[in-house]
């Protein structure tokens, strides 16, 4: 394990530009595109970027405790984050390699792994978020094909994407989990529209997709028609809690800058590090810090034992999402009001930048995507304390 | 480190478990009290030597102890005897159960101090050693769910024997012990409600149908959770900080833990009759202790960035 660590620890000093980040602050869109292909391609030469696919597929085929190591390590040397290839690397293969056909793995793995083909996901709709399995976007079958009308929304670097994992109902009167099929669509072709959504944080890392009688090829179907409710969880179980390992292990290494600019001069004199109250604050906030790490490494043990984890993804993801809002308050409190200028954004740098008005901004998706905070409560109220699900409301009537 | 129990740790475990088990019911004349030290709890932990882990075992074992056992509802003295005497004391320790004193509150009334035995007195950077003996105490009523009591007659603290530069790890294993007691009381309590809310209904369902009670009880859950892996954590290290940050985290979440049981238990939640206050209430004790988290903040701040703040 250690020998796993110190090559990854070589690897990423002979690698790791070590000016990126001054490259990417406040980069265009198309120097952040590039230069995200640019560290994608160096992890793949490195045999880094895709850990955990199985080596017949072009992965590293690592066991999971050195996958472990390697997000401890990219968090730790402030590597960028693969941000435009998230849904590409986690969730297209762990749904094609539970689900899809040998001809579909074939086509698209490899094209993941040249860096070209990034993909995004069709899930959320406007009136189907938390309630995912009330989606409306249908896809209707006219002989070798399914034609797709309906919207999208909240499709994470969808302008930049090439297929998109779509969920659309194709059988309506079906029970509502049941008449659910899972595709893959290629985004450009006549039909298709993408709308970026921007953001409080000023960025767009969104966007709306419509679908105007779109085309898709019946080979394109993952599984069986409406038994996409089933693929899906494969889909959203693929990447078992390394990126909130990663992301814990950045909000760590954050603290370092956070104490810096805490060795600078309040407004009414002396160092905020010595002033009381903020000591006390930084303090209770590491400790919080420190338990989900604990809950963290917990977990990844669990994982790697094979054991199961129960509800502790959604306690995690609460946990983190709510002291990433607090740490990054406490920055943007200690900056004053010159934190709270619009400053250049650095591009795949994750969450805690010190750019702290916009991570504090930023923070706020984080207890809502993924699930919403809301929605993991639920879960954890079912399933760690075996408390009965609030009944559903009641129809109207007449 | 690894969080998983060895087969010997979760043996340990299970021991604790069947005695708190035997005395998960208290008396009925203790039921309506507000202080409750069950000396049943105390001889059995005592007698089987579970207080003894941390020198036959280890820190961790000890902690593990103090967790299970503060699941009960009477109190007993577990903390300074399984975790603090261990390390001032590695060979022979004096007699159990110990009150832990601060020399400059020495008037003022200490937890367990009725029915301890010995009291160690943290005097600047030393510890203190009082044989109670003979020691005149007077009780103090408290709600805090232990027994207080305060000395009837003034204690000379020159004629006692003295463990130079002990204070450190005395207040150091304080707050692992304090940290462990409150992991334990706040996962029982947290227990104890959801089988209350799961009970109790109100418009045709279990109180913990509502999302309402829910949200706000996973909240606690999770505290609770976290508060035992940094607990066991700072057992493992055996260092100062680790046992700093454990307290923090525990007494910065005390408060609203203890608030939102009680509002779940209800109109029962405010009652004597219920059990809730028995774990609540040593939460709001050892939430104030050791300095409370004012001082394990600043304790994990100048560990953290230097300085000796307050």
């Amino acid at each position: 394990m250690m020998a796993f660590r110190d090559s990854v620890r070589a690897w990423l000093r002979a690698n790791l530009p070590a000016d990126w980040k001054h490259a990417m602050l406040g980069a265009s869109e198309a120097e952040h595109i590039a230069f995200q292909r640019q560290w994608f391609c160096a992890l793949r030469d490195g045999g880094y970027v895709a850990p955990h696919w199985p080596k017949e597929w072009g992965g590293a085929g690592l066991s999971f405790a050195d996958q472990i190591v390697l997000y401890e390590e990219l968090a730790r040397a402030g590597a960028p984050r693969l941000v435009l290839y998230f849904i590409s690397l986690y969730h297209t293969p762990a749904t094609l390699l539970a689900h899809g056909t040998d001809a579909q793995r074939r086509r698209h793995l490899p094209a993941i792994l040249s860096g070209d083909e990034i993909w995004c996901q069709g899930f959320s709709e406007p009136n189907a978020g938390s309630d995912l399995a009330s989606l409306r976007t249908r896809a209707e079958r006219r002989g070798d094909r399914y034609i797709v009308n309906g919207q999208k929304i909240w499709s994470s670097n969808a302008q930049y994407a090439r297929y998109c994992l779509l969920l659309a109902r194709t059988d309506p009167a079906a029970p509502k989990h049941k008449g659910i099929s899972y595709f893959i669509l290629d985004l450009d072709q006549p039909g298709v529209t993408r709308k970026p959504i921007r953001q409080m944080t000023g960025g767009a890392h969104f966007c709306e997709i419509f679908f105007d009688d779109v085309e898709i090829p019946a080979e394109n179907l993952i599984g069986a028609e409406n038994d996409g409710w089933t693929v899906a969880q494969a889909t959203l179980s693929s990447e078992r809690g390394l990126t909130i390992l990663e992301l814990t292990e950045r909000m760590r290494i954050a603290f370092d800058v956070l104490c810096a600019e805490a060795n600078n001069e309040t407004p009414w004199g002396g160092r905020y590090i010595d002033d009381a109250g903020f000591r006390r604050r930084l303090a209770e906030i590491y400790a919080r810090l420190e338990a989900l790490r604990a809950l963290v490494s917990n977990m990844l043990d669990r994982v790697v034992r094979g054991e199961s984890v129960g509800a502790e993804p959604s306690i995690i993801k609460v946990y983190y999402s709510e002291l990433l809002r607090d740490f990054t308050a406490l920055g943007l409190r200690m900056g004053g009001l010159d934190a709270q200028r619009i400053a250049p954004v650095l591009m795949g740098g994750g969450y805690e930048t010190g750019n702290w008005m916009h991570d504090y901004l930023y923070s706020w998706s984080w207890t809502i995507a993924g699930g919403s905070n809301e929605v993991q409560r639920n879960i954890i109220a079912e399933r760690a304390l075996g408390l009965p699900r609030e009944a559903p409301a009641a129809k109207p009537r007449g | 480190m690894d969080y998983a129990l060895s087969e010997e740790q979760a043996a340990l475990v299970a021991a604790v478990q069947g005695i708190v088990r035997d005395h998960g019911a208290p008396p009925s004349d203790a039921r309506q009290s507000f202080a409750y030290f069950d000396a049943s709890l105390q001889a059995a932990l005592q007698g089987g030597g579970f207080l003894d882990a941390a020198r036959v075992l280890g820190a961790l074992e000890a902690a593990l102890v103090v967790m299970e056992a503060a699941t009960a509802p009477g109190a007993a003295e577990l903390g300074a005897s399984a975790l603090v005497a261990p390390h001032l004391f590695p060979s022979a320790a004096p007699n159990g159960p110990f009150a832990l004193i601060d020399a400059a509150a020495l008037g003022k009334a200490h937890r367990h101090l009725p029915i301890a035995k010995t009291a160690l007195i943290t005097d600047g950077g030393d510890v203190l050693v009082l044989d109670l003996n003979g020691v005149r105490i007077d009780p103090v009523d408290s709600v805090y769910a232990y027994v207080y009591g305060r000395f009837a007659e003034r204690i000379d603290l020159r004629a006692l024997p003295r463990i130079p530069d002990a204070a450190p790890l005395l207040r150091q294993w304080h707050r692992v012990a304090l940290a462990a007691e409150m992991a334990g009381a706040a996962a029982q309590a947290v227990a104890f409600t959801v089988e209350y809310v799961k009970t109790r209904h109100v418009f045709a369902k279990p109180v913990g149908a509502f999302q309402a009670v829910q949200h706000r009880l996973v909240q606690c859950h999770q505290a609770a959770l976290a508060m035992r892996y940094l607990t066991l954590k700072a057992a493992w290290a055996g260092d100062a900080y680790h046992a700093a940050l454990a307290a923090c985290f525990a007494q910065q979440k005390a408060s609203k833990i203890v608030f939102d049981l009680h509002q779940f238990n209800g109109a029962m939640g405010i009652t004597n009759a219920h059990l809730l206050h028995f774990w609540t209430y040593r939460l709001r004790a050892l939430q104030a202790e050791a300095g409370g988290v004012y001082a394990s903040a600043h304790t994990v701040a100048n560990a953290l960035w230097g300085g000796a703040g307050p």
